[in-house]
C-alpha cells in the first residue's frame, strides 16, 4: 500500500532500502489545511468567553457559525483518521467550547428578566390553574377544619397556632386585647415595621413557601398537607375573632396583605404540585426528562411566589398598622389582589403564541 | 477512538473523569467531562466568598445610615440583604456569562442543559433558586441543631434537617452529579478544560527505518503515551524515561543496532512517526488496533 505523497521532500533519502516512500501522514495534512480556521475559532470563542457575544464585529459574528461547524467536521473527521492524541483532545474541547458559544444563552439578563415577568411567569401561571384550584382548596379546608374545631372549643386554639405565631393572643385574650393589641395597633415606626417585622415574616413565610414547594419532589404529599397546616390556625384565629365579635375587622386587618400572602403561599404550594404531578405522571418521557421540561414551569411560579410574599412582607409589615380603617383595608387588599389575578390572567397572552 | 485517549489520559494522570455525550443541533456527539465534587466545591467557596463581600459591601452603608440601635435590626437587615444578594448574584452571572460564575469560572466549570439546548433563563432561575432549599434552609436548621430556646433537644427541627439533608445529598446518589436543583432545570454542571494546540509530533526527514513486521509491535495506546513522553519538557527525568523507553522499544521489535544517547529522541520521534503513518492506515481500512495486546489483523 503506497501512501499519498502530496508534498514531495527535497531530503527524501531513504536508507534502510526498504523501498518505502517519504512518509507523509493523511492526519497531519489534515491538519495544516484546517489548522487556520480552528485558530480562528478559538481566537474568537476566547474573545466571547471572556467579554460576550458584543466583543465579536459583525464580520466575525458571521464567521463564527461557519467556523463553528467546520471543526464539527473537522472533529468527525479526526476520530476516524488520527491517532494524534493531543489534537483530538483540542478539537473536542475547540468543539465543546464553540457550541456552548453558538448555543449558548441569546438574552442579556435585563431581557431576560423582562421575557419573565411579561410574558413567562403569568404563561406559567395560567397553564398550572388546575393545580392552584387544589392548593387553595387545601388550603380552605385546613382553614375551615381550623375553625369548625375552634369554634366548638376555644382549647383547640393553642394546639392549632404554634405559641410563636400566637404571640400572646388565645383563649384568655379579651375583645379589648385584641382590638388594641392586634388589629388597631399602634404603627411602631419605620425602622421596626420595615426593617424587623417585614422581614421576619418575609423570612419566614419565604422559607415555608420554598419548603412547601422543593417537597414536591416527595410525591406532593407533604406539600397537599403543608398547604392545609397553613390553613388550621388561620381557621383558629377566624374562630377567636368571631367569638369576639370582631371578625370583620379582623378579616379587614388579614385581607390588606392576605390576598398577596396567601396567593403566594397557594402558588408556591400549586409549583410544588406541578413538580409531583409530572414525577407520578411523567407519561411519554422518563421521569427525569420529564421533570426538566416541566420543573422549570414550577420553578417560575415560585419565583413569583416569592415576589409576592415580598409585596406582601411590605404591606403586613409596613403598612397594615399605618393604615387604622377596616373599609380602608380592605380597599387596598382587594385592590391588590384584583391587580395579581388581572397580571397573571392577561399579560403577556398576545405574545405568548 | 474516544476511549483510546480515555485510557491514555487514566493511565498518565491516573484520574478518568467522567464523561457524557452531548449531541450538538449538527447531530455531532461532542464529548463533556462532568464537573468533580471538588471542583464544584471549591467553586461554590469562591462564590460564597464574593457573596459575603457583597453582602458586607451593601450592610455597613446601609448600618452606618440608620444608626445601629439594636442588634436585633442589624442582623434581620443582614439576614435579608444576603438573601438578595445571593439569589441576584448566581441568576446573574449564570445569564450573563453563559452559564459560569465568578467561581466556576476561575475552576473551569460551566453549566449546560443536559439534552444540548440553549441554556434558558428559565432554567438558570429555577436551579438557582432551588439552592435554598438545597443548601442555605438546611445550613441555617443545622447551625441551630435542634437546640430549642430553653436548651432541650427539638426533635422536630432535628427532624426538618435530617430530611433537607436528603436534598443536600442529591449529587451524591445520581450518576450524573445532579443537584436537586438541576434536575429541576434539566442542566447538568461540567468541566471545561481549555487545551492548547501543540506542534505535530510527525518527523519529515526520516534516518531510521522501520518494517511492517515491527511497527505491528504495538498499538493506539502506547503511540499516545510515546506522544506524551515526548511532548514533555526536557528535564534529567524525562531524558532518563526516554532512555529506558527507547531500550524497551528496540527490544521489542528487534533492533539490534545500538543507538547513541544523542540519537534517542530523534529515534523515537521517527518511530512514532511511522507507528502513527501504519496506524492510522490500518484504521482508516477498518483494522484498528487499540492496543498491543489486541490480535494481530492480518499476517503480511
Amino acid at each position: 500500500m503506497t501512501m499519498d505523497v502530496s508534498a514531495p521532500d527535497p531530503a527524501a533519502s531513504t536508507p534502510g532500502g526498504t523501498g518505502k516512500p517519504e512518509l507523509v501522514l493523511k492526519s497531519s495534512e489534515f491538519r495544516k489545511g484546517r489548522e487556520g480556521g480552528w485558530r480562528e475559532l478559538e481566537g474568537l470563542v476566547d474573545r466571547v468567553e471572556r467579554r460576550g457575544m458584543h466583543a465579536l464585529s459583525l464580520d466575525e459574528l458571521q464567521r463564527l457559525p461557519i467556523l463553528y461547524r467546520a471543526a464539527l467536521s473537522s472533529l468527525s473527521v479526526a476520530r476516524t483518521i488520527a491517532l494524534d492524541r493531543n489534537l483530538l483532545l483540542y478539537l473536542e474541547s475547540l468543539a465543546l467550547r464553540a457550541f456552548l458559544a453558538v448555543y449558548g444563552p441569546r438574552l442579556s439578563p435585563r431581557e431576560g428578566l423582562r421575557a419573565f415577568f411579561g410574558r413567562e411567569l403569568p404563561a406559567a401561571v395560567r397553564s398550572a390553574r388546575w393545580h392552584i384550584l387544589i392548593a387553595a382548596l387545601c388550603l380552605l379546608v385546613g382553614t375551615a377544619l381550623g375553625f369548625v374545631l375552634a369554634v366548638q372549643d376555644e382549647a383547640w386554639f393553642s394546639s392549632l397556632v404554634p405559641s410563636g405565631l400566637a404571640g400572646g393572643r388565645g383563649p384568655s385574650s379579651t375583645r379589648d386585647d385584641l382590638y388594641r393589641d392586634e388589629i388597631f395597633a399602634p404603627w411602631p415606626g419605620p425602622v421596626e415595621s420595615f426593617g424587623i417585622f417585614a422581614n421576619v415574616l418575609f423570612s419566614h413565610n419565604t422559607l415555608v413557601g420554598i419548603m412547601t414547594f422543593g417537597l414536591g419532589m416527595a410525591a406532593g404529599v407533604p406539600t397537599v398537607l403543608l398547604a392545609a397546616y397553613q390553613g388550621l390556625p388561620l381557621g383558629a384565629f377566624l374562630a377567636l375573632h368571631y367569638h369576639r365579635g370582631l371578625t370583620v375587622d379582623f378579616l379587614g386587618w388579614l385581607a390588606i396583605h392576605g390576598t398577596t400572602e396567601l396567593g403566594a403561599l397557594i402558588m408556591f404550594a400549586a409549583g410544588g404540585l406541578v413538580i409531583a404531578e409530572k414525577l407520578l405522571f411523567p407519561g411519554r418521557h422518563s421521569r427525569l426528562e420529564n421533570l426538566a421540561i416541566h420543573g422549570r414551569l414550577a420553578a417560575q411560579m415560585a419565583v413569583g411566589a416569592v415576589l409576592m410574599l415580598f409585596v406582601a412582607a411590605i404591606l403586613e409589615g409596613g403598612f397594615r398598622q399605618l393604615v387604622q380603617s377596616t373599609p380602608l383595608r380592605f380597599a387596598i387588599g382587594l385592590t391588590v389582589g384584583a391587580l395579581w389575578l388581572a397580571y397573571f390572567c392577561f399579560c403577556g397572552r398576545r405574545k405568548s403564541r | 477512538m474516544t476511549s483510546t485517549y480515555e485510557r491514555t489520559s487514566q493511565f498518565l494522570e491516573g484520574v478518568r473523569r467522567e464523561q457524557r455525550q452531548i449531541i450538538t443541533p449538527e447531530g455531532v456527539p461532542v464529548t463533556v467531562e462532568l464537573a468533580d465534587y471538588g471542583e464544584r466545591l471549591i467553586a461554590l467557596t469562591i462564590d460564597l466568598f464574593f457573596w459575603l463581600l457583597l453582602t458586607l459591601a451593601i450592610f455597613i452603608p446601609i448600618v452606618l445610615a440608620i444608626g445601629t440601635r439594636g442588634g436585633l435590626i442589624a442582623i434581620s437587615i443582614a439576614l435579608f440583604i444576603g438573601f438578595l444578594v445571593r439569589n441576584l448574584y448566581f441568576v446573574y452571572f449564570e445569564l450573563a456569562w453563559r452559564g459560569s460564575t465568578p467561581g466556576k469560572r476561575l475552576v473551569g466549570l460551566r453549566v449546560v442543559d443536559r439534552s444540548g439546548g440553549p441554556l434558558l433563563p428559565s432554567a438558570v432561575v429555577a436551579r438557582n433558586l432551588t439552592r435554598e432549599i438545597e443548601m442555605f434552609i438546611p445550613l441555617g436548621v443545622l447551625l441551630t441543631w435542634g437546640s430549642a430556646a430553653d436548651g432541650s433537644v427539638d426533635w422536630e427541627n432535628l427532624a426538618i434537617a435530617v430530611w433537607l439533608l436528603f436534598f443536600t445529598a442529591l449529587p451524591f446518589i445520581n450518576r450524573d452529579r445532579m443537584r436537586g436543583g438541576d434536575l429541576i432545570a434539566g442542566t447538568m454542571v461540567i468541566a471545561l478544560p481549555k487545551r492548547v494546540l501543540l506542534s505535530d509530533l510527525v518527523e519529515r526527514t526520516v534516518k531510521f527505518s522501520f518494517t511492517e513486521q515491527q511497527l505491528r509491535a504495538y498499538g493506539a495506546f502506547e503511540l499516545q503515551v510515546l506522544e506524551e513522553l515526548l511532548r514533555h519538557p526536557d528535564t534529567p527525568d524525562s531524558v532518563l524515561v526516554l532512555n529506558e523507553v527507547c531500550n524497551k522499544i528496540r527490544h521489542k521489535i528487534g533492533w539490534a543496532a545500538p543507538i547513541a544517547s544523542a540519537d534517542v529522541v530523534p529515534f523515537l520521534r521517527e518511530f512514532y512517526t511511522a507507528e502513527r503513518a501504519f496506524l492510522e492506515r490500518e484504521q482508516l481500512y477498518g483494522k484498528a488496533r487499540p492496543d498491543k495486546h489486541a490480535p494481530p489483523t492480518r499476517t503480511a
